[in-house]
């Protein structure tokens, strides 16, 4: 099973698809890479829809984890996160 | 009088068909405010412990605060209190609409609603001739509570009950315009009174200390609210289902009745899908809020109707297993209409789908399946066949038919939408609040999980002391009676701005992770200047002070009270507790249970001042002022 990113809402639209998938990501920061190469020829774009984005890992940060090192296994859901609030 | 009430409470009792106008007591109103804290105040004074909460004895009490009334965002809510037929404690909800507004235009800052009529009555208040009319609701009994407005006069602001009020529906709830306040059964109460509507008008201006300074200040809120990340943008744009996506990536997005934390098809109920495919153009909002969280919506066959908000979309929809945004709308309209809470409805339908599932109930009810649940929360509100089970709630649900192990409420009010297993903080304050599993009561995974500076929600780093901080506040903003969204307002937007993976943010992070509870908790108390908004406007209204030293204590009392009238009622330290699906079910890969609660409860009786089994002392009691 590959590794999942769940993006966000703009950053999907951008793309065209809700979710990625890739194989042979070994850690965040390659699964970050991955995300930005589908960004083709707009990977500014990429780094203005991720700016205020916080990354989890199975819903986990990786800022509570090993930041951009934190290991990916097969399976595992890789998510753009944004503050919001709800109620 | 103190400034900003209209110094009147109206008692009504139905059966006698006679009413009188009495003074506000201001001690209470300096100790408790007003909404919230004067009703909880008044319920515990004037009904005796033990009491049938449908029966004639229970009081439902509308009430205002000093805000209501003035033109400050946020501040058109009302709340009604009374027992709760759903959890046998405490019962509260507030709501927005036009009603606050009605009821202190005809003067009267709270309304007591006393025994039971003889035949559905319904409630016509003239606030500028001191009348109350009695009227016959014959006609009006069995309409849903659209139609209920559409019929009463146009001059007056309503409060009404749908058929589900009618029929006794545990979690049925009291609709004002199109907002409603839905939870913990005051509908059920309003119904069981025989009570379709209440109707007030007048054309009383509210006084304040210092109208000037308030109006200027309120100028500069309007412009702070609209410059906000969350009060001017995510939430005006996407409303509250702004959040599905930010849940859902942090796994606490209930689905499959909790079974998971995460839903393949989130992106399709969120609040931006509903921008691109839904919504009308039609943005509806509380009277005088500029922050217009509400959306209408298109719904084939129904017409356009209220957006459902995120708690609807997580409870009807990634919690059922659907992705149909158009189909929640579709079911919170009829929700809507019939008078019930969608959250504890939302929670029952998908108990019931596992019951199903495990062969524990023989119904034609799955997740992932649309078929058969319009009908369903039809012969819900109606009372009828399977539908007059579900209507009394998941706890005795389970009760009937097993699965207490996976029925997820506290002391009988269903989970909100915020899986506390990756949010701890909010799990302790789901096991503790009064009226049972809410989250609007504080509102902590704000503060750990979703806002916009998060601590790891998963350690125990504070998370007994920011439960406390939020309850307190939030008990204080319900008896102003502010919107608990302004809380949101509190984080400034160049916290927003920040990058979560740059050095500036996560040492702020740090910081705030590992500050000393009891330092956090000290620097809250301090009573000293007015600094946010809602603490400016209660000052230039009442001519108080009011910082935020002052409201924690405010909240601390009204909180502590609330508990007084739980134990009062039969609760105990065992109420104070979670779903065993939360306590015993990882949703998290490598986390071997669930939500660490026995290690936080003895921390947090000890942070409130109570006993190692969960009863304030009386040194607590007695430095707060609350009276037992
Ligand atoms: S934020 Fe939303 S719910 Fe709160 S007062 Fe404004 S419109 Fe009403």
């Amino acid at each position: 099973m590959p590794v999942a990113v769940q993006l966000t809402y703009a950053m999907a639209k951008e793309l065209g698809a809700q979710r990625l998938e890739f194989e042979g990501a070994q850690t965040v920061a390659d699964v970050l890479r991955m995300t930005r190469e589908r960004f083709a020829g707009a990977p500014a774009r990429y780094d203005e829809l991720t700016r205020v984005a916080a990354v989890a890992v199975n819903g986990v940060l990786v800022n509570y984890q090993r930041g951009m090192k934190t290991p990916v296994r097969d399976g595992d859901t890789v998510a753009f996160v944004k503050a919001a609030a709800g109620g | 009088m103190i400034k900003g009430y209209a110094g009147r409470v109206l008692e009504v009792d139905l059966r006698a068909r006679s009413f009188f106008f009495a003074p506000l007591d201001e001690e209470t109103a300096r100790l408790y405010i007003g909404g919230k804290g004067y009703g909880t105040r008044l319920l515990y004074d004037r009904t005796p412990a033990g009491i049938d909460p449908l029966g004639p004895e229970n009081l439902l009490i509308f009430a205002t605060g000093p805000l209501n009334g003035s033109v400050a965002p946020q501040s058109n809510r009302f709340a009604v209190i009374c027992k709760s037929p759903l959890t046998g404690g405490i019962g509260n909800a507030t709501c927005g609409g036009s009603f606050a507004l009605g009821m202190k235009k005809a003067g009267i800052d709270v309304l007591i609603v006393k025994d039971r009529a003889e035949r559905p009555l319904r409630l016509e208040i003239d606030g500028d001739r001191d009348a109350v009319e009695f009227l016959d609701a014959g006609d009006l009994w069995g309409k849903g509570t659209y139609a209920t407005q559409k019929l009463l006069s146009r001059k007056h602001q309503h409060a009404v009950i749908g058929p589900a009020g009618e029929n006794l529906v545990l979690f049925a709830g009291i609709v004002s315009n199109e907002r409603i306040a839905g939870r913990t059964g005051v509908g059920a109460v309003m119904g069981s009174k025989l009570l379709k509507a209440v109707s007030v008008r007048g054309s009383r201006k509210l006084d304040m200390e210092d109208p000037e300074k308030f109006k200027a200040y309120t100028k500069e809120v309007r412009k702070l609210f609209e410059d906000h990340p969350v009060l001017g943008e995510s939430m005006r744009r996407f409303g509250t289902g702004g959040i599905v996506n930010t849940t859902n990536g942090r796994n606490i997005l209930p689905t499959r009745n909790f079974q998971k934390g995460h839903f393949e098809r989130a992106m399709d109920l969120s609040g931006e899908f509903l921008e691109d495919h839904g919504l009308k153009g039609v943005k509806t909002s509380c009277i005088h809020c500029p922050v217009t969280c509400g959306r209408d919506v298109e719904v084939e066959g129904v017409g356009v109707v209220k957006g459902p908000e995120y708690e609807t979309l997580a409870l009807m929809g990634s919690n059922l297993e659907i992705g149909d945004i158009k189909k929640v709308a579709e079911w919170n309209y009829h929700a809507d209409d019939l008078g019930m809470d969608t959250i504890s409805l939302g929670a029952t339908l998908s108990f019931a789908m596992e019951l199903v599932e495990r062969g524990m109930l023989d119904a034609n009810l799955h997740f992932g399946e649309q078929a058969g649940v319009t009908e369903l929360i039809q012969d819900i509100g109606h009372r009828r066949g399977l539908g007059a089970e579900l209507a009394d709630g998941t706890k005795r649900l389970a009760a009937k038919y097993g699965g207490s192990e996976f029925a997820m409420h506290v002391k009988g009010l269903e989970l909100s939408a915020y899986d506390p297993r990756g949010s701890f903080a909010q799990g302790v304050e789901y096991a503790t609040t009064n009226r049972g599993g809410c989250h609007v009561q504080g509102a902590s995974m704000y503060m750990e999980s979703v806002g916009p500076l998060t601590i790891n929600p998963q350690n125990l780093k504070l998370k007994a002391d920011i439960p406390i901080m939020q309850q307190n506040i939030a008990c204080a903003i319900n008896s102003m009676v502010l919107c608990i969204f302004t809380t949101y307002g509190m984080i400034p937007k160049a916290v927003h701005e920040m990058n979560p993976s740059s050095f500036k943010y996560r040492a702020l992070a740090f910081a705030f992770e590992n500050l000393p509870g009891a330092l956090l908790r000290g620097a809250m108390g301090i009573k000293g200047k007015p600094m946010l908004w809602f603490e400016k406007w209660l000052t230039y209204i009442t001519g108080t002070t009011f910082s935020s030293g002052h409201l924690q204590e405010i909240g601390a009392r009204i909180f502590n009270l609330e508990r007084m009238y739980n134990l009062r009622e039969g609760l105990t330290s065992a109420d104070d507790t979670l779903p065993p699906r939360i306590l015993h079910e990882s949703t998290f890969p490598g986390m071997d249970s669930g939500h660490p609660l026995h290690l936080l409860l003895p921390s947090y009786y000890k942070k409130r001042g109570w006993s190692a089994d969960g009863v304030p002392l009386r040194r607590t009691l007695e430095r707060l002022q609350v009276r037992v």
